[in-house]
């Protein structure tokens, strides 16, 4: 018996004792047996398996495995390309176990990249309009006509000072700063985000705080996970992130999720806390004021990190500036926050939310926090939903420490670039206007009015792996706005795939995936700084076949080619001859003179900016771009710990040093070398011109928070001086859906939650993923689908501001009685007569357009057909969904810019003649819409302290000049009454 | 030659089937994996792999049988797992503490043999003859193995010295007379009292011998509606099924030692002997 056990552990440990033996790395799998989950990295450049197309036969199959980053949602998990050697061809994508975010784990949607890559209708070749714009005419022209035409007209901007007239709007990010940085280079300041449809209110209440504006949460050693957010399955870093929350959850954590909805997050929660939308911030400050009349929280933190001095002189002088009695002005001013309160604006019952405030107080230093979009994003000052949670960390003394929440910076390494332009010298008030000093980001979704007001014009028009008419509210607008040539000059959609935003474009440019382009990502997902690398793999591959490839679209599909290439080549173009002083930024530094490559690029790069990237490689005797080609990733240091408490060394306040009253010290000695570059605020210097260095905390200079006081700003200076002294402190603002704004019969719609196996509208051409999320009904209580008098299946008309929309209802009791909901992703439409569309889960529709008033319906159901991919004609689902979005106005949060997603809408049977995925929307109603909101904004030159457009100190993606800062600074266009360029 | 991989993917097999998991029953040479069904009827509806199950005093998941184990782990300098008294957990931190025995770590070689003797063989015999019996064919196989395997690790360590605090401690079936009825069928129900594990499957083997009626729902619910319609006659078949059950006490041997063994072997017996004087009409349980 002693002998056939022996003989079956040995043949079951065979894997591992012989892959050890070969002196190669054995990853076990999940369930930490001893099979291997993936092939030992010193084999990638030739794995067998076997061809599953031949069984039963044993055929071997040689794979060449390449890393690279996923592209689709923003947390680049690792993936590693199977390449078949014999065709080149990239046969499948799974995990990479060298990836340090994601260790090998995906989510359904990284395998599903070989859909992408695959996808019978993706784009090819660069495409030119012919006809009307939105007419569906395309003719295929060359790079060099797309690339000369581009440069011709922003060359044109540039020398007649009209830089700002070109614009590049972006959805998911690629690279940090790069595109940033072309931008500086031409001297534009037309960086345009999506994150005002996105994150920006979650970002506000982090960057108030602490000056930066992400958390990471320490998930996997938290005792108590508190999530505004179905953070198990969707959001920034899902995946990184879930699997440290259930590892977390497996060592007894307690997983606390505040959702309306019963996500997959909420069926995995200890607690599942569902409050009426908005008034999250009320239970969170209930929690905070019982932690604070409890002296549950942690004294000697807040007293040391607090800024607590700069609040009693600045509302309290008269009173002692004693650490004693900001405890108990504390204890005054939310004394009003009572449990019983909270529970009357959330119809949580008070039981709830005291077991809530039991597991934080329990949890200690240990509470992991998170909040991104959900209610930050779905609400008017929703950016106090993720301030007041990070209040309870402030409280706890749970930032950057074990199993509490790090400022993302922290945990995220950006590394500086081969060229380092300068920042623009004048300001874009169409992405930044006046009314919104303190945004946190751009204006983005308000785009189509502020053009429609005459604030100016766009030129040239970049929208770049983003599809505003579908994704952002409004989009009928945006279609007035695109198909108007007097608004908008050029229009070049950069994508992969048809969409939405593609079709009224002028040029169609098609850019690579995950696995065709190159990029550089840093993401914050557990307590470490780690780089990983993008790469086209079929360039890597057949440079390790002893190939040189010199331009990626050598290996891509067709003419795919991937931006960094396509910004270096654009910007010799628009300044051939080095004399506008663009070109030097694009320029080899090797070869001077010669243009830039991708190699030199990320060579200079692993060898100069990441630290232990070079010698780490030299162990193997690769460089550092060689390492990276092979590996996909590198974890440059873990245990990153609380930064804000490292100690400032003397030499940098060694011939100068001024310490104001609250302790801020500045300094007027060289600063030490930046070697990190990921994205903080800057505070500013002294009225001498000081640079701030660090903070004085009992007689010793530390590091301290990027905020102007160096300290976790409880009281915000900037909030108080910029017209916004009622919320300079963590507040409950009541949101534009609180039932004191509701009219009779409006419940609110939530309309921002995501499904996990989709991810916007970039995952649409994958049919795997479509197969398992194609459509998106109503979420509707049993009992309020009674009072409308629908079951499941059924249509129901929802009413919006603009008009309404036709969606199938869901009956469940998975949402919180009076309010519904309706998921993003879905509603994917194609216009009738199109040749050139993608026809992947999208319906035909018909648009019809009578003065402002405008509807689309659907004329051809989706379905199968014919394609090079035998697998579409056996598509079987024919419901899409409805695209919700285009009936809803826009909505920006007074103080973070944030579009308020939520919608009060009314829900009534659909009509007789109603049909699923209607639309009708009136313009003039939402211009309407729009004013209305303007209202509640306090403009700059109202509010302004010091005759500046926006606090210096707060992160922006480009920092013009100071001059530019200035309200009357310059512009970069031309004046509203200049005539049209040509 | 270290089987701590072994018990590692016997482990998973008691887990939840996944892709992996025909791999891994290929490696052991099981004649396949089981499928989800296969597993969840053994695991959540038949039988269940958790020593609180079958150590605690009401048979249940949780208590001190649980805090026990926990404490184990605790006291390892291991957090406990929400679970830390089922079957993989246990098999798992067995086969951990193997690699740590093997790598010299203090301690570790005296803790696996506390967990082996106290935590897993004080009733894993028990559970994997009912396994044995009422599982699918891989879940037969896998329990097989699992016996030879463990059986093996107790050959190295020698059968424990005394017997496990748990058995020891245990209290036995009341007394006829002595409990309630809803007492006295939940103590049948419970292991470590009455010595029998009995599935959903058994009780309704029981209404089909004696050709009663079944009601669907919890075992104790399903026992009290047979007792209901034949109390006599169920309380003979339970009788008779406690001497069947003790014929088979070789995986406990096998597991836990001669002692362990013996000890659920006389509460078997015990509780035939009760059920017959009960029948005698020297008493029973009051209604």
């Amino acid at each position: 018996m002693d002998a056939d056990l022996d003989r079956l552990a040995e043949r079951v440990d065979a894997a591992r004792s012989a892959t050890e033996a070969r002196g190669e790395t054995f990853y076990p799998g999940p369930s930490r047996s001893q099979l291997a989950a993936f092939p030992p990295k010193e084999r990638w450049d030739d794995w067998v398996e076997l061809d599953s197309k031949a069984w039963p036969k044993k055929v071997e199959k040689r794979f060449m495995l390449v890393p690279t980053t996923c592209f689709n949602c923003e947390s680049a998990c690792g993936l590693l390309a199977y390449i078949d050697k014999d065709t080149l061809q990239v046969r499948k994508f799974e995990g990479n176990p060298e990836s340090p975010g994601s260790r090998g784990r995906n989510c359904a949607k990284g395998p599903a990249v070989h859909n992408q890559i695959t996808d019978p209708d993706r784009i090819l070749h660069p495409m030119r309009r012919v006809g009307e714009r939105g007419a569906g005419g395309w003719e295929r022209i060359s790079w060099d006509e797309a690339l000369d035409e581009l440069a011709l007209r922003i060359r044109s901007a540039i020398l007649t000072d009209r830089h700002n007239e070109v614009m590049y709007h972006v959805g998911r990010p690629g690279e940090d700063g790069f595109t940033e940085r072309v931008l500086a280079a031409w001297g534009v300041d037309g960086h345009n985000s999506h994150t005002n449809v996105c994150s920006s209110g979650g970002r506000t209440g982090f960057q108030f705080w602490c000056g930066i504006d992400r958390p990471s949460p320490d998930h996997a050693n938290a005792r108590t996970i508190l999530l505004i957010s179905s953070h198990l399955e969707t959001g920034h870093y899902f995946n990184p992130h879930a699997q440290r929350i259930i590892e977390a959850k497996q060592n007894g954590a307690k997983l606390i999720v505040m959702d309306v909805r019963l996500s997959n997050t909420a069926t995995h929660a200890t607690e599942w806390v569902a409050p009426y939308p908005g008034s999250e911030p009320a239970i969170l400050l209930s929690i905070a004021r019982e932690l604070i009349r409890n002296g549950d929280y942690d004294r000697e933190y807040v007293r040391r990190w607090w800024n607590w001095q700069e609040y009693l002189a600045a509302e309290h002088p008269d009173r002692p500036a004693t650490f004693e009695t900001f405890e108990a002005v504390l204890r005054d001013v939310y004394d009003h926050y009572t449990f019983e309160f909270a529970s009357q604006e959330s119809g949580v019952t008070v039981e709830q939310i005291r077991s809530v405030y039991e597991a934080v107080a329990e949890a200690g230093p240990r509470l992991a926090v998170h909040s991104w979009r959900s209610a930050a994003a779905g609400n008017e000052g929703g950016w106090q939903v993720s301030r007041t949670l990070f209040m309870l960390s402030a409280l706890m003394g749970a930032i950057a420490v074990p199993g509490g929440t790090y400022p993302n910076a922290w945990n995220k390494f950006v590394a500086r670039p081969i060229h380092l332009p300068h920042h623009p010298a004048s300001w874009n008030e169409l992405t930044y206007p006046l009314e919104y000093p303190i945004a946190q980001n751009e204006l983005s979704f308000l785009l189509p009015h502020f053009v429609e007001e005459g604030r100016g014009v766009i030129d040239v028009y970049f929208t770049r792996v983003y599809n505003p008419v579908w994704t952002n509210p409004d989009g009928f607008s945006w279609i007035e706005m695109l198909t108007d040539h007097k608004k908008v000059g050029l229009h070049a959609a950069l994508t992969p795939t048809w969409n939405e935003t593609a079709y009224f474009a002028d040029l169609v440019l098609p850019m690579g995936m995950s696995s065709e382009r190159h990029d550089i990502t840093s993401y914050e997902q557990y307590d470490a700084q780690w780089l990983a690398f993008r790469q086209p793999v079929l360039r890597a591959a057949r440079e390790r076949m002893g190939e040189t490839i010199t331009d990626t679209r050598q290996v891509n599909p067709g003419e795919v080619w991937e931006e960094n290439e396509f910004w270096i080549d654009l910007s010799w173009r628009i300044d051939p001859d080095g004399s506008l002083g663009i070109r030097q930024y694009f320029e080899s530094k090797a070869d001077p003179g010669t243009k830039l490559g991708i190699d030199e690029y990320y060579g200079w790069m692993f060898e100069h900016s990441v630290p232990g990237l070079k010698e780490r490689a030299a162990e193997e005797g690769l460089t550092g771009l060689e390492y990276m080609r092979r590996y996909g990733s590198f974890e440059i240091r873990r245990g990153i710990g609380p930064l804000h408490e490292t100690p400032i060394g003397p030499e940098q306040f060694a011939t100068d040093k001024r310490v104001d009253r609250f302790g801020r010290v500045y300094s007027r000695d060289p600063e030490p070398d930046k070697e990190n570059f990921a994205p903080t605020g800057a505070p500013d210097p002294d009225h001498e011109g000081r640079r701030a260095v660090g903070v004085e905390i009992d007689g010793e200079v530390l590091r301290g928070f990027p905020t102007p006081s160096g300290l976790l700003e409880f009281y915000s200076g900037t909030l108080a001086s910029w017209g916004w002294h009622e919320h300079a402190i963590p507040t409950y603002i009541k949101s534009h859906i609180h039932p004191e704004n509701l009219e009779a019969g409006q419940v609110p719609l939530i309309s921002t939650f995501r499904l996990v196996t989709q991810i916007h509208t970039r995952s649409a051409n994958s049919k795997w993923l479509d197969e398992l999320s194609h459509s998106n009904p109503l979420w509707i209580h049993p009992k309020q689908a009674a009072e409308v008098g629908v079951i499941t299946g059924d249509l129901v008309r929802v009413e919006t501001e603009l008009g309404h929309f036709v969606v199938k209802a869901w009956v469940t009791e998975g949402i919180r009685p009076g309010v519904v909901a309706c998921s993003h992703h879905m509603g994917r439409w194609r216009l009738t007569g199109h040749e050139h569309a993608h026809r992947l889960n999208t319906t035909t529709v018909a648009l019809h357009n009578e003065g402002s008033k405008w509807s689309m319906s659907p004329e051809k159901a989706h379905g199968a057909f014919e394609s090079p991919d035998p697998d579409t004609s056996r598509i079987w689902w024919t419901d899409v969904g409805v695209h919700q979005n285009m009936t809803f106005g826009v909505h920006p949060d007074p103080v973070s810019g944030m579009h308020c997603w939520h919608q009060a809408v009314r829900v009534v049977r659909a009509h007789e003649e109603d049909r699923a995925g209607d639309i009708f929307v009136d313009t003039d109603r939402s211009r309407a819409v729009y004013r209305d909101w303007l209202k509640k904004t306090r403009g700059a030159r109202t509010v302004s302290p010091n005759g500046e457009r926006r606090p210096r100190w707060l992160i922006r993606p480009l920092k013009p000049t100071a001059d530019a800062f200035r309200i009357d600074g310059p512009v970069g266009r031309r004046s509203a009454d200049a005539p049209a360029v040509p | 030659m270290s089987r701590a991989d072994l018990l590692r993917a016997l482990a998973d097999l008691a887990a939840r089937p996944h892709p992996g998991s025909a791999s891994i029953a290929e490696a052991l040479e099981l004649p396949r994996a089981p499928t989800a069904s296969e597993h969840t009827d053994l695991f959540d509806f038949q039988i269940y792999p958790y020593a609180s199950v079958h150590l605690g005093d009401e048979g249940m998941l949780g208590g001190d049988a649980r805090d026990r184990i926990a404490g184990f782990l605790r006291a390892l300098d291991v957090t406990p797992p929400p679970e830390p008294d089922h079957l993989v957990v246990l098999l798992h931190a067995y086969a951990d503490l193997t690699d740590l025995a093997a790598s010299g770590a203090p301690r570790a070689d005296h803790a696996r043999r506390v967990l082996l003797h106290e935590h897993l063989g004080s009733w894993v015999g028990r559970f994997l003859a009912r396994a044995v019996e009422l599982g699918a064919e891989p879940l037969r196989a896998w329990a097989r193995l699992l016996t030879v395997t463990l059986a093996g690790e107790l050959a190295q360590h020698g059968p424990p010295p005394e017997l496990p605090p748990a058995l020891r401690d245990a209290q036995p079936l009341p007394e006829p007379g002595e409990a309630t009825a809803a007492e006295w069928t939940q103590g049948l129900l419970t292991p470590v009292r009455s010595g029998l594990v009995i599935a959903r499957a058994d009780l309704a083997r029981a209404a089909r011998d004696l050709e009663l009626g079944t009601r669907v729902g919890e075992r104790a619910f399903t026992l009290r509606a047979l007792l209901d319609q034949d109390a006599r006659a169920v309380l003979g078949w339970i009788a008779t099924e406690a001497r069947r059950q003790a014929e088979d006490l070789a995986p406990v041997v096998a597991t836990g030692g001669d002692g362990v063994a013996a000890w659920w072997g006389s509460r078997l017996t015990a509780t035939a002997g009760l059920i017959a004087r009960q029948l005698d009409g020297r008493g029973g349980p009051e209604g």
